[in-house]
């Protein structure tokens, strides 16, 4: 058989698997799952401006706020359909992404990522003291219209969303434009020598970055229905979100996705063991003993293991014969 | 008709050190000519401002008769003029045939989303240059000195460049390897392309120029044929000073 259509099958069957979950798994597993979907899909956003240009976002959870606050308050407070709410949360949380981007044209490296963590700080503090009427404050939002009932309901929605963000990231990734941007990543310079403007392709990875943010926001505040800001813009959330990139594979789509189903249930997992914030310190100390084995992740682990299976298989088969 | 490149009063100050100090020449369409110097003397400045990646602090660079000071080096390149760097700034995961994409791709978002890569002007690129079959997938860091200057060419070749400057795209590379690309850069000289050449190897650059400028503390001290230039009493000076 050859390799495309192996691959195309491996692709139809994860698929298919993926939709056929909740007829084996429990509800509270299923919850979990929803839980990685969404954490895959912010995965994907970090990886998409820092994985690959190389500017470490520290501030993605304000640009998931911005989308999940959004749709929140226009729906809730000014009763405004759910169909447009979402569109406008992540045109907003593009805005956002703009508001990123404007340090990024002067500062790189570990000062970018420290800007962007104030981002988040601001954030913060801005949904407790301005209009918290609207907002929330420090409580956050309860009563958010929900579009699915029921955990099944909602594990479909978040597969679907997912799955559409990673085709579509991956298909974006793989023109030239995917090659350009990962060029910013190894080097500015060079890419400004090959007659290509970086501001222009720093600002496309931003936007698009700050899309995918905007819509998962958006989808898990009407997922969960409620927001709590003290869980949004927490440093482990952050954290997460990184480590789930990096861990699976930095710069790939699937990378991500395999990530943040491997940390999800590594924390659901040590749950009963670790109830406390420990629980994160285990997990950082897998996630670290894990990127020193292999930077290029656990995408590169698999990878290998795989073709050493299919190497093994191929000497099988020819001794056989 | 105007010159290809005009350089005029061209002045670089770092701090108290004057690196560009009141330079002008002329590098006409189709002309290959060869700027030399000893360490220091501020060639590779003259090229960074060439391009925009240093601001002059006074003085003006035309490229075909039209002022380029103002431009950004994205514009610069698309107006044809383009370089390569003493040390070789490759991307370095990326194997050879992406290194030479990039420099072919267009400088617009919606065009690299649908456009397909030009493999086969990516590979006839990497040939001219002298690489082989095998060295087309390799990485950067899979490469010799030599082979990083021919991917600096070809990098720079790919940006469609009317005028090539080369910084050093002699040192660090065999007999062999010179040959190739000096019998390159004559092809691409019968092909109409226009050279500006920094060298410290002098017998290299003889058979590629039709005229040297010999610069030293950043200031021209001697332009004329390959011969008067190395004849002259302040060129031979400037170099047993700098040894
Ligand atoms: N960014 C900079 N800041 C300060 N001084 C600089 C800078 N770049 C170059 N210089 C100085 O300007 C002078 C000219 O340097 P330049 O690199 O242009 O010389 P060069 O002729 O290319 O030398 P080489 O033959 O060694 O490559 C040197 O004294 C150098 O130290
Ligand atoms: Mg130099």
């Amino acid at each position: 058989m050859n390799l495309r259509l192996t691959h195309f099958l491996m692709w139809l069957a994860f698929i298919a698997l993926m939709f056929a979950i909740p007829e084996f798994v429990s509800k509270g597993t299923l919850r979990t799952l929803i839980f990685a979907n969404f954490l895959a899909i912010f995965a994907i956003s970090w990886d998409v401006l820092s994985g690959r240009t190389g500017y470490i976002s520290f501030g993605h959870p304000f640009l998931i706020g911005i989308g999940a606050y959004t749709s929140a308050i226009l729906t809730k407070r000014f009763d405004v359909p759910i169909e447009l709410a979402i569109p406008a949360a992540v045109a907003m949380t593009m805005v956002g992404g703009v508001v990123v981007f404007l340090p990024a044209l002067r500062i790189k490296g570990s000062y970018f990522a420290l800007v962007t963590l104030a981002f988040m700080e601001l954030m913060y503090q801005l949904v407790q003291v301005i209009r918290p009427d609207l907002t929330g404050g420090t409580r956050g939002m309860s009563g958010v219209q929900t579009l699915t009932r029921g955990a099944v309901n909602g594990y479909y929605l978040s597969v679907s969303l997912m799955l559409a963000v990673a085709l579509s990231m991956w298909l974006l990734m793989r023109t030239q434009l995917g090659t350009a941007l990962s060029a910013v990543g190894m080097n500015e310079e060079s890419v400004r020598g090959s007659g290509l403007s970086v501001t222009k392709l720093k600002l496309f990875a931003f936007l698009t970055s700050a899309f995918v943010a905007g819509l998962g926001g958006a989808f898990y505040v009407h997922y969960l229905g409620s927001i709590a800001p003290r869980a949004l813009f927490d440093i482990n959330f952050l954290f997460t979100i990184i480590v789930a990139a990096l861990i699976g594979g930095a710069s790939t789509i699937i990378g991500p996705v395999i990530g943040a189903f491997f940390l999800t249930f590594l924390l659901e997992y040590l749950r009963p063991y670790l109830p406390g914030a420990e629980r994160y310190f285990i997990y950082g100390m897998i996630a670290l003993l894990l990127y020193m084995y292999e930077p290029k992740g656990l995408i590169a682990i698999f990878s290998k293991g795989w073709q050493r299976l299919r190497g093994g298989a191929g000497s099988e088969q020819s001794s056989a014969s | 008709m105007s010159a290809a490149l005009r350089i005029t009063n061209l002045v670089k100050r770092f701090g108290g050190l004057v690196a560009t100090d009141n330079l002008s020449f002329d590098v006409e369409d189709g002309q290959s000519v060869g700027l030399i110097g000893p360490n220091g003397a501020g060639k590779t400045t003259v090229f960074a401002q060439i391009m925009g990646e240093h601001r002059q602090t006074s003085g003006s660079i035309e490229l075909y008769g039209r002022e380029i000071s103002s431009d950004s080096t994205p514009e610069r390149i698309r107006r044809g003029v383009s370089r390569t760097y003493q040390v070789p700034r490759p991307f370095t995961d990326m194997n050879v045939l992406e290194n030479i994409r990039v420099g072919l791709m267009p400088n617009n978002i919606w065009q690299m989303i649908t456009a397909k890569p030009r493999y086969q002007q990516e590979t006839e690129i990497a040939l001219s240059v002298g690489f082989t079959e095998t060295d087309l997938q390799k990485t950067p860091g899979e490469l010799a000195m030599g082979d990083l200057r021919k991917l600096e060419m070809a990098r720079t070749i790919a940006t469609g460049t009317k005028v090539m400057l080369l910084d050093e795209v002699f040192a660090g590379l065999t007999v062999a390897e010179i040959a190739q690309i000096t019998v390159l850069i004559q092809q691409m000289r019968q092909d109409g392309m226009t050279f500006l050449i920094v060298s410290h190897d002098l017998k290299a650059l003889e058979p590629l120029v039709d005229k040297v400028i010999a610069i030293n503390y950043g200031s021209k001290i001697a332009e004329g044929s390959f011969n008067e230039v190395l004849n002259d009493e302040a060129v031979r000076s400037s170099y047993l000073g700098a040894a």
